[in-house]
């Protein structure tokens, strides 16, 4: 078998897998411009007139409008919070090496070794004796201190690669740590800090067993909404769960789309960082 | 002009001493070199004198000027560190204007000195660019001009042409020293690479293990060097060392090759001796006359205008120079009859490392060798 047969083949199966795995997908969204008879429809219709009512309608939805911000304003701001608290925390672990870094650095990583359903009971407990349960701040908290570790491990890996000479040069010169870390070391490792913030947005922004439990109606965001308010007189409102899951995964997939140059150097740690 | 002078610079990290009680006097005006070794201490020395580290003991002066506690920004040091360390971010403008721009200093005035400053160094057409666009020559010279623009009367330039290829490293030399007679700076230069040292150096400070060495013009460093260590250090190809033992009352030393008659300096006699012998002072013996030894070409390094030949003597391999062209002559395995030149042997002591004196003839023992 020649080598471009054999290259073609892999493709082909490439494609057929990538396919498999992209067919809910393209089912759900095709399906938020159908009515409901065509979502229903016994053979499945391909071709239709599409309708963008289950998109007015949703858009009307003030539970939509509630929950869609909720999701927004929790993902963004934990997230900002989280990469600024360990773009220092990295910075001070890669520099001044306190005693013990690997130990701390394995023990921050730890945390996302728990399942979560493990750490749910103790947390759920703890934000309702302080009175943070379905408060906004403790849930964008929780969030921002669940996306830390990991942030940190990016943002660290960067950061090392960034020769300490730099921050010499800046001493000499007068300047002081802020203006290092803001003006010379932040600019350099612009392409990990992008990186953190996508994988702790996605992170957020898919995230439902610690908003379901230790959320509420002040809270929810759209996984919640989605698990918990389609139900139509007992039956599923098909129409309004395929335009808000539509709606729900495009922000996700344009910041892949728009990023993915960062999210390979971020997933390999730095180690690629010239592909940027 | 600045005049540094360290005395009793110490430093040690966590109970292992890096710097043990330096006192140096460095010349004002001329191109230092510091070599050594890796882990000498030259460069916690330098970032002591640019004040990116304390000493644990000792201090520093700037012409008279106890400066040990003085911030690294208000030093007047330019500081050039291992690979100019160029902001990759920011232009060569932005660089070179980088410690004016932290002093608050007006734009206008930036604009007018950063100009001044790249003409003066030649990069004017390159301020727009960014670093990753410019050769190491270029480099070298932004990192200077940004060096200049912090009012420094001394720079220090960490290692500053380690990993670069041959050809620029060459290039990079000379053009820092004619770059050094332009600004009319002190220049201190760091480095492990003796070949670089020597070609770089007006003066040379030898360090090892912590230690100051020896310090002092470069001629007289290599030529007569007053440590054993300096004589090992110092120099390239290696200076050959043999152990000899020096018979006070007669001042003959026996080594390997033979016996040499020593004219013996101040200080105290050791019997215990090393002697020290340039490459340059071990040469082939002309035909007819009488070698001192006749040993055999062990290997030829050729480096184009002369080959670096080890002989072997015995349990001894000598290494000396000879002319590329004569290499047409020497062959692996072949006899190598060869001469020491007279006057050019030094005699140290073992324990101390201190010079006794040097060769001033060959007995008839020696040459028989």
């Amino acid at each position: 078998m020649s080598e471009r047969v054999r290259e073609a083949l892999y493709h082909a199966l490439l494609w057929l897998v990538a396919l498999v795995f992209f067919a809910p997908v393209f089912w759900i969204a095709l399906s938020s411009f159908k009515t409901a008879p065509q979502i229903l429809a016994v053979p499945p219709i391909l071709f239709f007139r599409p309708t963008f009512a289950n998109y007015a309608r949703l858009f009307a939805e003030p539970a939509f409008q509630h929950h869609f911000f909720d999701s927004v304003a929790l993902s963004v701001l934990a997230v900002l919070i989280a990469v600024a608290v360990s773009f220092l925390a990295a910075f001070a672990f890669s520099r001044f090496r306190p005693g013990a870094t690997n130990f701390l650095m394995f023990l921050l990583l730890s945390i996302r070794m728990l399942p979560g359903s493990a750490a749910i009971l103790p947390v759920y407990l703890m934000y309702v004796a302080f009175g943070w349960k379905d408060s906004f701040l403790g849930m964008t908290l929780f969030y921002a201190m669940f996306s830390i570790p990991f942030s940190v491990w990016i943002l660290k890996g960067f950061i090392d690669g960034v020769s300490p000479r730099f921050d010499e040069t800046g001493i000499v010169n007068g300047a002081s740590w802020f203006s290092i870390i803001t003006r010379l070391t932040l600019p350099q490792v612009f392409p990990g800090v992008v990186a953190a913030l996508i994988f702790n947005f996605i992170f957020v922004w898919n995230e439902f067993l610690f908003n379901y439990i230790i959320g509420g109606i002040n809270t929810s965001n759209i996984p919640v909404m989605l698990a918990t308010g389609l139900s139509n007189g007992g039956g599923i409102d098909w129409t309004f769960l395929s335009s808000l899951t539509t709606v729900y995964i495009l922000p996700p997939i344009l910041m892949v789309y728009c990023f993915q140059r960062y999210l390979l150097v971020g997933m390999t740690f730095g180690t690629v960082r010239g592909e940027v | 002009m600045s005049h540094i002078r360290f005395e009793g610079v110490s430093k040690t990290y966590r109970g292992a001493i890096a710097l043990d009680r330096i006192d140096l006097d460095v010349e004002p005006a001329g191109l230092t070199v510091f070599s050594g070794p890796p882990g000498s201490g030259k460069s916690v020395l330098m970032r002591i004198l640019i004040g990116l580290e304390t000493p644990s003991a000792g201090r520093i002066f700037f012409d008279g000027q106890d400066i040990t506690h003085v911030a690294a920004a208000e030093r007047t040091i330019g500081y050039v560190p291992q690979s100019f360390a160029l902001f990759p971010h920011m232009s060569v403008f932005d660089n070179i204007a980088y410690p004016m721009a932290l002093q608050g200093v007006p734009r206008a005035e930036i604009t007018a000195r950063v100009d001044q400053a790249a003409g003066m160094l030649r990069i004017r057409p390159l301020l727009a660019k960014r670093p990753s666009e410019l050769s190491g020559g270029e480099k070298q010279r932004a990192a200077i001009a940004r060096g200049i623009l912090k009012n420094a009367d001394i720079f220090i330039l960490d290692d500053p042409l380690v990993g670069l290829d041959f050809k620029l490293r060459e290039s990079l030399m000379e053009d820092l020293k004619d770059m050094r007679a332009e600004i009319g700076a002190t220049f201190l230069y760091i480095t492990s690479d003796p070949l670089e040292a020597l070609t770089m150096a007006e003066h040379l400070v030898v360090m090892d293990g912590g230690r100051l060495v020896e310090a002092g013009p470069v001629d007289a460093m290599y030529y007569e060097p007053s440590r054993l260590r300096t004589a090992e250090l110092v120099g390239f190809p290696r200076c050959n060392i043999l152990p000899g033992h020096l018979d006070a009352p007669s001042l003959m030393c026996t080594t390997a090759i033979g016996t040499l008659r020593i004219a013996l300096e101040d200080g105290a006699v050791s019997t215990d001796a090393m002697v020290a012998i340039r490459p340059e002072d071990i040469a082939p013996a002309v035909s007819g006359a009488a070698p001192l030894g006749v040993g055999e070409v062990a290997l030829v390094e050729n480096l184009g205008s002369e080959a670096i030949v080890y002989v072997r003597f015995g349990k001894t391999t000598l290494v000396t120079t000879i002319p590329a062209q004569a290499t047409a002559h020497v062959d692996l395995g072949d006899a190598f009859p060869f001469v020491v030149r007279r006057g050019g042997p030094i005699v140290f002591a073992r324990a101390s490392g201190r010079r006794m004196g040097r060769a001033i003839g060959m007995t008839a023992e020696m040459r028989n060798g």
